[in-house]
């Protein structure tokens, strides 16, 4: 059976230290983005492949540390201005069942010698899934991990689960 | 009518090009095209004659038979990209027939202003949806 949608939207803003274009390259070139994007601690990527540019898409599958559960992203990248935005649908799979649908927007600004970032997510959340607040949790750590790939800082600690 | 003939409205291209088009008198060189299935695109596009050219073109995100459907759309104005928005449609049983739900969310691009005119065009094509399955 399948429940009413749950729909939500958040924002979550922050800056990096570095120029708008070495961000985007964190996001444009395959090997950085699996770095700090799927392969994080503890957990097993079982595959990962990107072709970014507008129409390209994404894939990941993943184990959590528990060596039990699987999670599974796929995004269609919508629109790309190069150092500027970055917009993609994804949807995320856990144990096979599809959770959510969502719109991703990345913006970037230049901020004197660093970036400010602003990542809005538009989502329809399915029966069974993660909900407004992990997601928003999950993705505030993957963007503390993208400033470890950024700037050299250690790895944040995972997130408990 | 139940859920189920509402759903096919969706997913059966026939049955959607009936519906889901550009206002009479409108140029329709380009009927819906649908591969309706997760991963599956669907685009059409059209315009008044002499005037602007609008585009639309989705992938399928989510389908579970009779009940729901996400899709993923752009809207090109000419040559401009104008708008990437995320569609989620809800069918469920109520006792007179089927309540469909639209829910959107969209990123509108480069000061384009929509005022309006997205949703004023949903029920547009919300209202040929209903005289379709009506009379049919």
């Amino acid at each position: 059976m399948t429940a009413p949608v749950k729909h939500a939207t958040f924002a979550i803003e922050r800056s990096y230290p570095v120029p708008p274009e070495k961000v985007f390259a964190a996001f444009s070139d395959p090997k950085i983005k699996q770095r700090w994007f799927a392969d994080n601690p503890g957990w097993t990527t079982s595959a990962y492949s990107l072709d970014f540019r507008a129409g390209g898409r994404e894939h990941s599958s993943r184990t959590a540390p528990d060596g039990k559960n699987t999670y599974a992203n796929d995004t269609l990248y919508q629109d790309i201005v190069p150092n500027q935005r970055i917009i993609f649908a994804y949807t995320m799979e856990a144990n096979g069942k599809r959770i959510s649908a969502s719109l991703g927007t990345v913006e970037l600004e230049a901020a004197g010698k660093g970036t400010k970032f602003i990542f809005t997510e538009q989502a329809a959340f399915f029966e069974g899934g993660d909900g407004p607040v992990m997601r928003k949790t999950g993705w505030t750590w993957l963007f503390e991990r993208l400033n470890s790939e950024l700037t050299g800082a250690p790895v944040p600690k995972p997130i408990a689960h | 009518m139940p859920p189920a003939k509402a759903f096919a409205a969706w997913s059966n291209v026939e049955i959607k090009r009936r519906w889901f088009t550009q206002p009479e008198g409108w140029d329709r060189r380009d009927p819906l095209t649908l591969d309706f299935r997760v991963g599956g695109l669907e685009t059409t596009a059209g315009g008044p004659p002499g005037g602007f050219r609008s585009r639309y073109k989705a992938c399928y995100m989510e389908i579970q038979p009779n009940a729901r459907i996400v899709y993923t759309y752009e809207m090109h104005l000419d040559d401009r990209k104008i708008s990437v928005s995320l569609a989620t449609v809800e069918f469920a049983a109520s006792k007179t027939g089927t309540t469909l739900t639209v829910t959107e969310h969209g990123a509108f691009l480069d000061g384009y202003d929509d005022n309006g005119s997205r949703e004023e065009g949903t029920n547009f094509l919300l209202d040929a949806f209903g005289k379709v399955l009506t009379a049919a």
